[in-house]
């Protein structure tokens, strides 16, 4: 992964490997239809409100910043997107959910997030729920979102991908996660990781927890 | 809040043609060529030599084109079976360019006019030419042991109309350089008597060159090849390879079209100003810094582009931090090429 040429501003695409895999099934899935953007690689504590140049300086260290090449996993770029609120707005909305998921091999889980200083609430379930992404899908043997009955939430239920380690989305008010059976997966360890990426649809908050995978078969 | 729907105008496709030399130097002209010590004796040796633009055992190396000789009767290499008359790699090759360029079992290969019975084949390598070749920019220049030079090329600058086949579209081979043929010997760039130099078939990536023609002796016309026409195997193609790498210029370059995808992504002043960035807010979401309370500024750094179902389809980085607040708006254009 190499540095951006920031002597002019440019712009470096590419598609990721859900992107790939979407335009390789050929069903239609593969259509931009709407965008994002994101603050990735800012580091806001190099942001000098007391630069002795004035306010015009204030960020001056993050301007001049080389940025790096667009990475192809989805599941690692896009991390903290920029949102759109009212102006004055002094908290933004985040997730609560919990810290860490760990599952012994077989075992189920409900994961039900709640959005925090969203819509004036202390505590509120998105109308439009979350988007819950797992970095690895073949950890979970059973990997659903419910509360959302839209056809693409359901379209997202159904789809399964052999063979790979690419990251698998649902959408759903909550997530049920059933983790994996298969033996073959943790080779000789004792725990298989991954990260679960939980997106608030409506406030566009975002949290990602690990999950470890316990081997129990032998 | 943080995810945006493009209008219709904001997503646009668009075809450019892109053309560029074929060779994996990157340079126009080909100059140095070199074949495998272990290819041609192998069974694909019967049929054809690959050509590379280095030695072929170092890293870079790559095939360029490779040499085949086509001949009706099956001459010019040795039957598959004694017993079986006329059935040889050289008959195998015929058979393949005459379904894949004439379409016809029963038709004959004619360069300009004349029917010949054998010729040779250049075949560009797949990943070299891409899409189609470029008509004009062909130029090859073989060169014998008398040092005897003749200059090929296609005659598609001539201005005559373009020939379609099986193969898509086809031009003459002739004497001359850049498309356009010399007329010092004959007014069109052929030979008197045996027709043109061959055929140039850019859209299969393919040259045929004329055995025949290339066989004269005695004239400026050929440079006296020496094809072997007989039951046993002749190498044929080491012949033309010869003649190549006496010659030491061999030009082409490739034409392709590539489809992109442009993606205006259009920021209006009052959105995206707040950021979720671990380091602009607290765990509770409080902000980080006072002075964003009254003047929220954030850097954009990657454009996430989504579909429906919130897939993270494509992803643009930015080479710098891009200010954004209450009073700045932003159109970033991104280019994806399929």
């Amino acid at each position: 992964m190499g540095y951006l040429n920031n002597s002019v501003v440019t712009v470096d695409a590419i598609l990721t490997k859900k992107g790939r895999e979407l335009l390789a099934r050929g069903d239609g899935s593969f259509r931009i239809t709407q965008f994002a953007l994101s603050d990735d690689e800012i580091d806001y504590t190099l942001y000098n409100t007391s630069h002795p140049s004035g306010s015009a300086y204030y960020g001056e260290a993050i301007e001049a910043m080389p940025l790096l090449e667009a990475f192809p996993d989805e599941t690692q770029i896009m991390k903290y997107k920029l949102t759109t609120l009212p102006r004055g707005t002094a908290r933004l909305p985040v997730l609560a959910t919990k810290s860490t998921v760990v599952l012994k091999q077989g075992q189920s889980e409900a994961i039900t997030p709640q959005t925090l200083n969203y819509l004036g609430g202390n505590q509120t379930f998105e109308t439009s729920g979350y988007t819950f992404t797992i970095a690895d899908a073949r950890v979970a043997s059973i990997f659903q979102g419910v509360g959302i009955n839209t056809e693409e939430a359901n379209r997202l239920n159904t789809t399964t991908t052999l063979g790979t380690n690419v990251s698998k989305t649902v959408i759903g008010t909550s997530l049920n996660i059933t983790s994996t059976t298969v033996n073959t997966l943790f080779g000789t360890n004792t725990q298989l990781q991954t990260t679960l990426t939980i997106i608030g649809r409506d406030s566009g908050a975002r949290v990602t927890i690990p999950v470890t995978i316990t081997r129990v078969n032998q | 809040m943080s995810f945006k729907r493009f209008d219709a105008e904001d997503l646009v496709i668009a075809s450019e043609a892109v053309s560029a030399p074929v060779w994996s130097t990157g340079e126009p002209i080909l100059t140095t060529f070199f074949t495998s010590s272990v290819q041609p004796n192998l069974e694909s040796g019967k049929f054809y030599y690959d050509v590379y633009q280095t030695g072929s055992t170092l890293d870079i190396s790559a095939v360029q084109f490779s040499i085949a000789y086509a001949d009706l009767d099956g001459s010019g290499s040795a039957p598959y079976n004694s017993a079986v008359a006329g059935k040889a790699p050289s008959s195998t090759i015929y058979g393949q360019y005459r379904s894949l360029i004439l379409g016809d079992e029963e038709s004959s290969f004619s360069f300009g006019g004349v029917t010949q019975e054998y010729f040779y084949a250049l075949a560009i390598d797949r990943d070299r030419f891409k899409e189609s070749l470029l008509p004009a920019s062909f130029n090859l220049t073989l060169k014998n042991t008398s040092n005897r030079a003749l200059y090929l090329t296609d005659n598609s600058a001539n201005g005559t109309p373009v020939v379609f086949n099986d193969a898509g579209r086809v031009y003459q081979v002739v004497s001359g350089s850049n498309g356009v043929a010399y007329t010092g010997v004959n007014a069109n760039g052929y030979t008197t008597a045996s027709g043109s130099y061959g055929l140039f078939l850019p859209d299969v990536g393919i040259i045929l060159l004329n055995g025949a023609a290339l066989d004269i002796t005695g004239t400026a016309e050929g440079i006296a090849l020496g094809t072997t026409r007989g039951n046993t195997a002749a190498a044929n193609p080491a012949k033309l390879y010869q003649v190549i790498t006496s010659g030491s210029a061999f030009q082409l370059s490739y034409k392709e079209t590539v489809t992109s995808q442009f993606v205006f992504a259009r920021v209006r002043n009052s959105e995206y100003n707040y950021s979720t960035n671990p380091s602009y807010i607290t765990g509770t979401g409080d902000l980080k810094i006072s002075s964003m309370l009254d003047t929220p500024q954030t850097y954009i750094t990657s454009v996430g582009m989504y579909n429906d179902n919130n897939e993270l389809l494509a992803v643009a980085k930015l080479s710098r931090p891009l200010l954004k607040d209450f009073t700045k708006e932003a159109l970033i254009r991104i280019k994806l090429d399929f």
